[in-house]
């Protein structure tokens, strides 16, 4: 069960709108390295790991990221209101205005909708969990990339915040391997898949 | 601040069996930065704060009631994903429990303020959940 908080994790308020820079900010909402992804995947994957403390942090930090899905959301709300027919006419966003106005649809930057086919659920924890630290990198660079592409110091001061969290999940995700690691077979860890034969 | 081992480095097995991808293990009661310090940078933890090309975020120099009360629940959440992997950790439990009395504090203290954050908080005489704005509006911070 999941309860609405009417908070923000962390405060998002953008003064100026910027249509083009909307328009690079909604990948982190249904791109192949976007939050949407990121919460489906580990709250998704939770199911076959064996042991609490992974079946905590996957939740956990499932959680965390539908959080950060609701920031991105905020962001590119807040850059497309009041816009005008002149700001669109020869913006980047044209064509994203076309399909969907100023709704928040999940979608890459580059277009592509939203696709499960950029997530994974192998059902095995070590297979899942590398997954997982390849996902935190992913997104970090993305915003690396949003950085290098964004002036609004709006908008960069909450892509800093999310940046950085990329980093804090991917340490907690290299420690539960270890924990798992731990529990298993240490001369052989792939003697058998923990998910269903422990 | 304690020696740099603590905060900068982690734990590696010391044989460590082939063909496995290994991240050191933060070690237990690592230094940590203050709330509001820790919410503005994204971590609470120094030797987890690696920005890019030096970007780093100023303290504002006010905490509205709703960072102060964001700064508690960021706390816990952190402190939260360190002991699902650090259990053992007595220390951190406790700044982890304080951060919970803080939270539940901030958030009594905010809804008497500005309404209810969770269906639960409604007020028991009238149905005010749809009275504040709500949180991706920019007008919820108090700037129009």
């Amino acid at each position: 069960m999941f309860i609405y908080d009417k908070k923000l994790q962390y405060p998002v308020k953008i003064a100026n709108p910027n249509p083009r820079l909307a328009g690079i900010v909604i990948s982190q909402y249904g791109g192949p390295d976007g939050e949407l992804g990121a919460s489906l995947r580990y709250l998704s994957q939770r199911y076959s790991m064996p042991f609490d403390e992974l079946k905590g942090l996957l939740t956990d930090i499932g959680t965390e990221e539908l959080g950060h899905l609701e920031m991105i959301g905020a962001i590119v709300h807040q850059l497309t209101r009041n816009i005008k027919d002149t700001d669109l006419m020869n913006s980047p966003f044209a064509p994203y205005f076309a399909d969907h106005t100023t709704g928040v649809y999940p979608t890459a930057a580059s277009g592509f909708p939203w696709n499960a086919a950029s997530m994974a659920v192998k059902g095995d924890p070590i297979a899942d969990l590398t997954e997982n630290l390849a996902a935190e990198q992913k997104a970090r660079v993305t915003y690396d990339n949003i950085l290098r592409l964004s002036d609004d110091p709006d908008v960069n001061n909450v892509i800093k915040f999310l940046r950085e969290r990329e980093i804090v999940h991917f340490q907690r995700f290299g420690e539960a391997i270890q924990l798992l690691r731990e529990k298993l077979n240490q001369k052989n860890v792939y003697y058998m898949n923990p998910a269903i034969d422990l | 601040m304690k020696n740099d081992r603590n905060t900068f480095e982690g734990r590696l097995p010391a044989q460590a069996p082939l063909a496995n991808p290994y991240v050191p293990f933060q070690l237990e009661n690592p230094t940590m930065y203050g709330p509001k310090e820790g919410l503005v940078r994204g971590t609470l933890f120094p030797g987890l704060d690696l920005p890019f090309m030096g970007m780093v975020n100023q303290e504002p120099q006010n905490f509205s009631p709703l960072m102060q009360l964001q700064s508690m629940a960021f706390g816990l959440q952190e402190l939260a994903l360190y002991l699902d992997t650090h259990r053992e950790d007595k220390q951190a439990l406790e700044v982890f429990q304080s951060y919970r009395q803080m939270y539940l504090e901030a958030k009594k203290a905010y809804e008497q303020e500005n309404g209810p954050l969770t269906l639960t908080s409604v007020d028991s005489d009238r149905y005010n959940w749809l009275e504040n704005p709500w949180p991706w509006e920019y007008t919820c911070n108090g700037r129009e």
